[in-house]
């Protein structure tokens, strides 16, 4: 069975209209502010932004904001716990008439890789294990990087971060794994999961729009190539993302209630292609080349997607 | 002791470059200390760093107040009230600024009281490495010969500072000659240390406001960020071949800021107050009707 779009099929049908409007302070060439700025285009303006503290928290630096939405900000491990207050607030003024039905909102949590693999977790939890009627949308740049780069769980094996140099203990840098929170979610059983990536807007759009017809915790994971934490030129964002799906690394997939789909069978590109481009994985290739770091990465695509062959019968 | 501020676009190398300069120094055997400022904002955002030198222990610390030098990475800055790089220049500071224009050029244009000196960076390092990308060894060698500095130091902390940053020694020994280059090339205009000098007085501010609309004093306000002009982040600017578009719309699904919007016509077009000049659309283009351009060298608007 193969994954199609049902309504995003063309470039032109993505919304002109912005509900993220430019003038943020966020880095040139931010791949989570592509993300966002195209989720937004689905989820529209009846929205309460709950946020992490993390890179997203300069969006609405007072007296700016770019969004036409409402906001709240929280502490890094507390975002679901807001949310929750939130939409609970809303059910009960709804329920006692003081607040119009059709005025309600829809709640979205925005939370870095920090808080969404790391701090938040067990809030996180909570709030699915509670059915709370949220999105969760995670912009994954892989590291802590609004405080300037530091390791988070994650980072991939081989990354450079300002906490995992490159060294002569850990000549890979970074020895862990990324964990795995879409598995983590998922064992939870929430209605809708997705990852996403900026440089496949109509994946990206159609699975927003798909998400709308479930109520409960809906989860994104967004594809947050970072210029200034990755070390590559803002230009190539682009590419970096590309690569990141194309090299297998960044799988696209939805899961609804449970039931994994891949929404985008890649060419399976020799994962230097991806490595080569940033910074953080140089000392991978210079000052000599670390075939066995190199491979290992490799090794874990080619396993995940032989893994996603059987399971799900495709190619 | 002297004092060095630099001042540049987050990405450029400020920070980098005041490492190079108080490395270089240390080599020398003097005492150095260097240090950055930046703020929420980054990748083309101003930035601020600290070089001090001194032969004897060195106890001052935090911002420059009163530099001996200044050092300029971007044109642009000048104008930028958030960059600051006016604060506390006074007619014995020397200045130097990343500039096509020759120093009496800029001189004029730019307005400030100290001793002015250009080199255009920005062009060399597009000429010898033929790409965009940070300056910080040349921003390094430039002050480390307005200060008195050694060739031999400059190339060394030029190394190990990029070496710091996990560049292969191929880029390094490359951006090592590039800097030395620019070493020689620059107009010298002797820096003379001074030992401390009292602070300029404090000068009280009566605080203004904007007008409510900006958002003040309102929680409910709409999507105001447009008001601000992000202008001043680019050193390069996207600019669209209309003939050779096709309409495809992936520089307008693939711009971070929303800064390219769609015309009637079908057609994009960039608002250059929005661009940050991240340069994806040129990146995403299939036709290349996305080409780049440098901005514009003058100081003024």
């Amino acid at each position: 069975m193969t994954w199609e779009p049902q309504i995003f099929k063309t470039l032109h049908q993505i919304p002109r209209e912005e509900h993220v409007f430019p003038g943020t302070p966020l880095c040139a060439g931010c791949g989570g502010l592509e993300s966002l700025r195209l989720a937004a285009k689905v989820l529209g303006s009846r929205v309460v932004y709950v946020d992490a503290a993390g890179c997203m928290t300069n969006l609405a630096a007072f007296p700016f904001t770019p969004l036409d939405a409402s906001w709240l900000y929280t502490t890094m491990g507390s975002a679901p716990a807001g949310a929750q207050g939130v939409r609970d607030a809303l059910d009960v003024l709804i329920a006692k008439g003081r607040v119009p039905k059709e005025e309600d909102v829809q709640v979205v949590v925005l939370g870095g890789d920090g808080s969404t693999y790391d701090m938040a977790l067990s809030s996180t939890s909570g709030a699915i294990t509670r059915q709370l009627d949220f999105y969760y949308f995670c912009y994954d740049n892989e590291a802590y990087g609004n405080t300037g780069v530091q390791l988070s769980p994650a980072t991939p094996y081989g990354a450079r971060t300002t906490t995992s140099p490159c060294a002569v203990q850990h000549p890979a840098g970074t020895t862990q794994e990324k964990k795995d929170i879409f598995e983590i979610w998922r064992a939870h059983r929430p209605p809708y999961m997705a990852t996403v990536s900026p440089r496949f807007p109509l994946d990206l759009e159609e699975k927003f729009a798909r998400a709308a017809a479930y109520k409960g915790p809906k989860l994104f994971l967004a594809f947050a190539a970072c210029p200034t934490g990755w070390l590559f030129d803002p230009a190539q964002t682009p590419d970096v993302a590309r690569l990141a799906v194309e090299c297998g690394l960044w799988p696209l997939k939805e899961a609804v209630n449970g039931v994994v789909v891949h929404t985008y069978w890649p060419k399976l590109t020799p994962v230097e292609e991806y490595l080569k481009l940033q910074g953080r994985f140089r000392h991978l290739f210079e000052p000599v080349v670390q075939t066995e770091a190199i491979a290992h990465i490799q090794e874990r695509v080619h396993g995940y997607w032989a893994r996603v062959k059987r399971e799900e019968g495709n190619s | 002791m002297l004092s060095i501020r630099f001042h540049g676009r987050g990405g450029q190398g400020a920070k980098t470059a005041s490492r190079i300069v108080g490395t270089a120094a240390f080599l020398e055997g003097y005492h150095a200390q260097d240090s950055p400022v930046y703020g929420a904002e980054r990748r083309g955002a101003p930035v601020a760093a600290f070089t001090r030198i001194d032969h004897s222990p060195i106890h001052e610390r935090g911002v420059i107040a009163r530099p001996d030098l200044v050092v300029i990475a971007d044109a642009s800055l000048i104008r930028d009230p958030a960059a600051r790089v006016a604060d506390g220049v006074d007619e014995r500071t020397v200045v130097f600024v990343n500039s096509s224009l020759s120093p009496d050029q800029v001189s004029v244009q730019a307005a400030l009281p100290g001793r002015l000196t250009a080199l255009d960076l920005t062009g060399i390092a597009l000429r010898e490495f033929g790409k965009r990308g940070a300056i910080s060894a040349l921003l390094g060698a430039v002050a480390g010969r307005l200060s008195g500095l050694h060739r031999d130091s400059i190339r060394d902390a030029v190394a190990r500072e990029l070496a710091d940053l996990g560049l292969s020694s191929a880029v390094i020994e490359r951006n090592q000659a590039v800097a030395l280059d620019c070493f020689d090339q620059v107009p010298v205009v002797s820096v003379e240390p001074g030992g401390p000098r009292p602070a300029p007085p404090v000068q009280l501010h009566r605080p203004t406001y904007d007008a409510p609309t900006k958002g003040t004093a309102s929680i409910t306000v709409g999507p105001n960020s447009g008001l601000r002009s992000m202008s001043g982040w680019r050193t390069f600017r996207p600019v669209l071949r209309p003939d050779l578009c096709n309409g495809c719309w992936l520089c307008f699904a693939n711009c971070p800021e929303g800064a390219i919007t769609i015309k009637p016509d079908g057609k994009p077009a960039v608002y250059y107050p929005h661009c940050k000049g991240c340069l994806d659309c040129v990146e995403v283009c299939p036709t290349d009707a996305m080409t780049v351009e440098r901005e514009p060298q003058g100081v003024q608007p």
